[in-house]
């Protein structure tokens, strides 16, 4: 049978009224979960594992995507009302996200949200159902040199996103990158900055950085101005339908094709995630844009490639964790459980011996994408009544649930004692007038690149022979590239204020 | 007024004896035996890196010193006062969330942060009452959604609820 025979009668057994009702009730779960800082998709796919037990493997299967997509594109509504990323994945939607709201376009930037999310993962499950097996392969060409070439690259965005004040935004970046360092070494496993507290021998935790930039340091941001700001609400404009008009749609395309193949592509790349993606098409779409000056500002081609993009990683993820059973990230990590537990073991056999059960998984992810388009459209109008709560009760909710949120990743106090920490740096980064963004990137990319870099060189010898891999210079000389003309352009427009 | 005119200057300084700091801490981990590149390799670049940039930024904003600055109008003065009282009380929260339970911390910790961040014509009487009574439906909301919803035990502290 072709794939789209197979496709066809899978989608016909997804869309049985059980498998219907599970996969709304997952989406939903997942949207809660994305849509709360501190509380991830992959909390969620945890929690849902041990209910799929006494379900038959498809149904189970589906549930579990279901909770998946809904957590990764839930991360947007958070992010666009509260500036808070409510998953990792959608840090890059609050920089202009967040300024739509302010303007009172909530309901528009949601709606653009919901769609390019929705319209990013079918792209995604689109390559996934007819070109899963031959991408895989493409996945087995990446070593950790290929990956240090992808996180150098991811890197020297941080310069492009910092352009204008360049100098200061390195350094926001390169205290980032300290955090990132803190705890035991990858691979040597020699404690560094860890002044003999056992807590920090694992790290600083990506959720607790986070919420500590986001969510704390807002919460002090806010209380300076609090008397100034009686009375002052945020408009909410309505709108009809999905906020944006067919031109508009049209505009967006190109837009979101890139952002979209960017997304798939980092996601097929085992280990470096929806986060790396969204913000790696934020700053392709700046750069490619007639308008670069407008991101940040409020700008809807700015949600519409990240969401876009974290949307279709998910798609991306998938090629690896069921075509050679590697998983990505945490929550695909969490699947591959859901697959053990149901007696499938993913790899190349499984498109073999189930292949009833792998093109299930691809009818339930489009129908998933599907519900959670209307599951979401539907609640737009009770999400943004959000923005009326007057900020100083918000604030103070929204930072108990994140530092419970902080507690339930790992059921550690410290994690929660960290996020006051974070909080500071951001509040004094707000002080000094740095950037907080390249801090956050660099602090997310900072250990993935070490880990890659000493891997690298651990199984190629020398630096030097890293060169020998054409992907590598790719990437490698790209980003140096990058970085010459970002530096020249800097220099020339600090001579012309001169 | 003193952050704005000196701000460039505190993040270059701070910058540049953090940068020598981690170059020189960097040195005292040990080498490693299996890789040439040890875990000494990033803290150092990191070091050297900021070092050299907050060194540029340094001279940059002493130049900048020189000419005189322009004075724009000041926006409302910040309120410090709500700042720095809503990060003792945060603090004190995330310090007390173990030893005393999620509850009572949270019961205490809400009401007081809604009523520090609250501007003064918000806090009569009946705005206090509203306070009051989030607080209580949204902390134990929080309690069981945790507890019975997603099975996670959030610390129970001097006293716990039993259901």
């Amino acid at each position: 049978m072709g794939a789209l025979a197979q496709l066809g009668s899978a989608l016909l057994s997804v869309c049985q009224p059980q498998s219907l009702l599970l996969m709304v009730a997952g989406v939903a779960i997942g949207i809660v979960f994305g849509s709360i800082p501190g509380l991830s998709a992959s909390m969620a796919v945890a929690l849902m594992l041990p209910i799929t037990f006494t379900m038959t493997p498809s149904l189970g299967m589906n549930t579990l995507v279901a909770v998946y997509i809904g957590g990764i594109s839930g991360g947007l509504i958070s992010a666009i009302l509260l500036n808070m990323p409510g998953t990792a994945s959608s840090i890059a939607t609050t920089f202009d996200g967040h300024p739509m709201a302010q303007k009172g376009e909530a309901m528009k930037a949601l709606g653009l949200g919901i769609v390019f999310s929705f319209l990013g993962s079918e792209f995604s499950f689109l390559i996934l159902t007819f070109f899963a097996p031959k991408l895989a392969d493409v996945a087995l060409q990446f070593t950790p040199v290929e990956n240090f070439g992808i996180c150098f690259f991811a890197l020297t965005m941080v310069a492009i996103l910092a352009s204008g004040n360049m100098i200061r935004g390195l350094l926001a970046g390169l205290l980032g990158l300290f955090f990132a360092s803190v705890g035991m070494s990858p691979i040597d496993g020699t404690a560094r900055f860890t002044f003999g507290n056992s807590n920090l021998l694992a790290g600083f935790n990506q959720i607790s950085t986070l919420i500590g930039i986001f969510a704390v340091a807002d919460i002090l941001k806010t209380a300076e101005h609090m008397s100034a700001n009686v009375g002052k609400t945020i408009p909410i404009n309505k709108v009809k339908g999905f906020g944006f008009s067919v031109q508009e749609f049209i505009h967006h395309i190109p837009n979101f094709l890139r952002s979209a193949l960017i997304g798939t592509g980092i996601g097929i790349l085992p280990g470096i995630g929806g986060s790396t993606s969204g913000m790696l098409a934020y700053v392709t779409a700046k750069n490619m844009s007639k308008y670069p000056d407008e991101f940040g500002k409020g700008c809807p081609d700015g949600i519409v490639a990240t969401e876009s993009a974290n949307n279709a990683t998910i798609g991306g993820a998938m090629i690896p964790l069921l075509v050679l059973g590697i998983p990505g990230d945490g929550v695909t990590a969490m699947m591959l459980g859901g697959f053990l537990i149901h007696g499938l073991s993913a790899g190349p056999l499984l498109f073999i011996k189930n292949a009833d059960v792998v093109y299930g998984i691809f009818a339930a992810c489009m129908v998933c994408a599907l519900l959670m388009l209307i599951i979401e459209w539907y609640c737009i109008k009770g999400f943004v009544q959000v923005l009326r709560v007057p900020k100083h009760i918000l604030l103070p909710l929204v930072l108990v649930l994140c530092a419970v949120g902080a507690y339930a990743t790992n059921n550690r106090i410290f994690d929660v004692q960290s996020i006051i920490l974070f909080g500071l740096v951001g509040y004094i980064y707000h002080l000094l007038k740095l950037p907080t963004t390249p801090f956050v990137l660099c602090f997310l990319i900072g250990s993935l690149l070490e880990t890659n870099l000493r891997r690298g060189i651990m199984s190629y010898k020398s630096f030097g022979a890293f060169f020998a891999r054409p992907i590598f210079d790719v990437f490698f000389f790209v980003a140096i590239g990058v970085l010459v003309y970002s530096v020249i352009k800097e220099v020339r427009a600090g001579k012309k204020k001169a | 007024m003193f952050l704005r005119k000196y701000g460039d200057l505190i993040t270059s300084v701070f910058f540049l004896i953090f940068g020598i700091w981690l170059i020189l801490y960097a040195r005292t981990f040990p080498e490693s035996a299996i890789v040439s590149i040890g875990p000494d390799f990033m803290p150092t670049t990191i070091g050297l890196l900021m070092a050299v940039l907050a060194a540029i930024l340094l001279v940059q904003s002493i130049m900048a010193l020189k000419k005189p600055a322009e004075i724009k109008a000041d926006e409302d003065a910040p309120e410090y006062k709500r700042v720095i009282e809503s990060l003792v009380l945060s603090l004190a929260y995330v310090f007390l969330l173990q030893p005393v339970g999620f509850i009572i911390s949270t019961l205490v910790y809400l009401f007081a942060q809604i009523f520090v961040l609250a501007p003064e014509v918000n806090r009569t009487k009946k705005d206090l009452i509203i306070f009051a009574v989030v607080d209580v439906v949204f902390t134990f909301i929080v309690f069981f959604l945790f507890r019975y919803g997603f099975k996670i035990v959030l610390p129970a502290g001097i006293f716990t609820i039993n259901l």
